[in-house]
């Protein structure tokens, strides 16, 4: 950040002309001055190809500014293997998953195998366990016109949802210090039932020598609130030009190359997966990663992360508030009293 | 600790002590001597100028500018800057967040310390009754405390895996050290002690050294016991290393970071979370310079407080000695 303002913000050539951004950044970017705005130069619906939470996180103030360029959605691991040994059906709900961790549990009487296993550690990963929570509880960070947890009601449920599942005995202890690695390593070597991780994590659990290989199977995060979808939070890289750019034709020409069909089937069939939405239905890519077609249905459902300047500062402000509700030291009511009250104030200053 | 008097005492001609008594007298009437003082006074002065200057230009200059920045709501990269007055103080007077900070700190601050001067103490006390292995206990002392504090950060965060740590398996306990929000700050606190506790004991160990045997020779006439030979000679002498110890190790304790920034991050559940770190998270994560700013006046002035206050001890003891 502080090299960025350096090197973009004072004008001078930067050196480069084309940059790869994580989706949280595009706003705060372009709000900077730093990203050259892409409009003009895109064919009317060009971003139509790809999948609508994608696209949002391209967008700002009514411009675009960046292109998608890989994706990845939150979604629910299950050991599909147990499941069926234990006669049950991938849960759609809190109660059927807590329901699948106690049938099982008791009877494998595995002391290793932990139930449901997320990002609890204060870092960004609990920023999108976070926001997929409230978006269960029906709520959202921030309303329709910017303000702060606008159902408070809402938000502390969803926080203690979070505590419920370790105080219930569905997660263990240790998730509240998780990030991705962590779970996704405890799922990968057979000693959690359920995870909830990005798409990324798919091809490390179906590579040769993996513990729970041809045992996973993926379903949508669990409904909390009957009737009230649960997506999965986005992330993801974009493609943005810089304003100092020396050669904004050229650059702009490679940035939609690379986020064009062309070059995103060849990058997916490593191991990126792209955000166009064609390329999940793709023959040969199915081929290759099966589950992509699975996928496909998760992506349409899922939401971005909120998609403003002040994302930072947001996300930073929330981290430590909601890992104190995951810890147990603050009542969901404080924790969601005091984030209201530092993110109201860190947005405050930048009107 | 005037620097103009020092000065003016180094530049006495020693060669000539009559001529330096004079010089010294307030007295003097002597106009030669009037003028060659005066003359003095402005070759010191001079000579301490670039000290007090640098000084000014790297440390009050700087202070000042934050406690400017700290007035401002400003945020560079969207273009923001304009006056806040103390609005930032006004809001970290009611900030749970400040005030957790502020008390992880004192905690940290109280407890670590005193930790490092008590076994600081003892180990000094212990190498000097060593025999043999004298250099090597210094060197691995040493060793301890020039690791660079993220290699040291980086070596417990092994130390206390909750699966595979040594801590666990030496005491035969699962505990998740630094995920647990009651232990994270005690693992912190530990850690510290066995980064600085060496510096604690080479001071103390340099001074023992400089006790000359006598007064024991004659506490030992006096019938003196080991305890009270300890009480009444030993410690007294070491008073003074002490408290310069004791100032240096609570000013670094008060800006703690790299630990906490590299084992916990702050967390769990900001139960790690000092002021510096606090102040980090809001300047440089999210370049809010006003705030963050705010937040290192506080800790700028809370080290001033502190360090006004050992000094105005330090210089009582020096006056009776």
């Amino acid at each position: 950040m502080i090299n960025l303002e350096g090197s973009l913000g004072r004008g001078r050539g930067p050196g480069f002309d084309v940059m790869m951004l994580d989706v949280i950044w595009v706003p705060e970017f372009a709000r900077a001055g730093w990203l050259l705005d892409l409009t003009p130069s895109l064919a009317p619906g060009e971003l139509d190809a790809h999948f609508p939470a994608a696209a949002a996180a391209a967008r700002w103030d009514g411009r675009v500014w960046a292109l998608p360029w890989n994706f990845n959605v939150g979604l629910l691991y299950y050991r599909a293997d147990l499941l069926a040994r234990h006669g049950l059906t991938p849960p759609r709900t809190d109660t059927e998953l807590a329901r699948s961790v106690h049938v099982i549990q008791a009877a494998e009487r595995d002391p290793k195998l932990d139930g449901y296993v997320w990002q609890g550690k204060q870092y960004e990963g609990l920023t999108c366990n976070a926001l997929e929570a409230l978006w269960a509880s029906g709520t959202t960070l921030l309303g329709p016109a910017g303000e702060v947890l606008p159902d408070g009601a809402r938000a502390e449920d969803a926080l203690a949802r979070l505590r419920g599942w370790i105080d219930r005995g569905i997660s263990p202890p240790w998730v509240s210090a998780a990030d991705e690695e962590l779970t996704r390593r405890a799922f990968g070597d057979g000693r959690a039932i359920f995870l909830r991780n990005w798409f990324y994590a798919m091809d490390l659990f179906q590579e040769a020598g993996s513990p729970v290989r041809g045992k996973v199977g993926i379903a949508p995060l669990p409904q909390h609130v009957t009737g009230v979808p649960a997506p999965g939070s986005t992330g993801g890289s974009l493609l943005g030009v810089s304003r100092a750019s020396r050669h904004p034709e050229a650059a702009v020409a490679l940035a939609r190359f690379l986020a064009g069909e062309i070059a995103q089937r060849v990058l997916a069939g490593g191991s990126v997966l792209p955000t166009r939405t064609a390329l999940y239905s793709d023959p040969a890519l199915v081929a290759k990663r099966p589950h992509m077609p699975a996928f496909h249905d998760l992506a349409l459902a899922a939401r971005p992360r909120p998609v403003t300047p002040a994302y930072l500062m947001l996300s930073t402000s929330l981290q430590p508030e909601v890992s104190a509700a995951v810890v147990g030291v603050k009542s969901p009511a404080r924790a969601v009293a005091d984030a209201r009250r530092h993110l109201e104030y860190a947005l405050s200053g930048i009107r | 600790m005037g620097g103009p008097d020092m000065a003016l005492h180094t530049l006495q001609p020693s060669s000539r002590p009559g001529e330096a008594g004079a010089l010294l007298d307030p007295n003097a009437r002597s106009s030669k001597y009037a003028a060659r003082l005066l003359e003095e006074r402005r070759a010191a002065i001079a000579f301490v100028a670039p000290a007090v200057l640098t000084l000014a230009a790297l440390t009050a200059g700087p202070a000042l500018w934050v406690f400017w920045l700290s007035l401002r709501q400003r945020v560079p990269v969207f273009g923001i800057d304009r006056f806040a007055g103390f609005a930032h103080y006004a809001f970290l007077a009611t900030d749970a967040r400040f005030w957790s900070a502020f008390r992880v700190t004192a905690i940290f601050t109280v407890t670590s310390v005193a930790l490092e001067l008590l076994l600081g103490l003892g180990v000094a006390l212990a190498l000097r009754g060593q025999r043999a292995g004298r250099r090597s206990a210094l060197g691995l002392l040493l060793l301890a405390w020039a690791l660079p504090g993220v290699v040291t950060a980086r070596l417990f965060e092994w130390l206390y895996h909750p699966a595979a740590g040594l801590v666990n398996v030496a005491l035969g306990v699962r505990f998740n050290w630094l995920g647990d929000p009651a232990l994270a700050l005690l693992a912190l606190i530990l850690a510290d002690v066995w980064r600085t506790m060496p510096f604690v004991a080479l001071f103390c160990y340099a001074r023992l050294l400089t006790i000359p045997h006598v007064v024991y020779e004659a506490a030992a006439v006096d019938g003196a016991t080991r305890l009270a030979t300890f009480r009444f000679v030993t410690l007294p002498l070491l008073v003074p290393v002490l408290l310069v110890t004791l100032l240096f190790r609570t000013l670094d304790a008060l800006r703690a970071f790299d630990l906490m920034f590299v084992l916990t991050g702050g967390g769990p559940a900001g139960m790690t979370e000092t002021l510096t770190v606090y102040a980090y998270r809001s300047l440089f994560q999210t370049l809010r310079l006003g705030f963050g700013s705010a937040i290192g006046v506080i800790v700028f002035a809370l080290v001033m407080l502190v360090a006004a206050a050992y000094l105005t001890v330090l210089r009582r003891q020096e006056s009776r000695a």
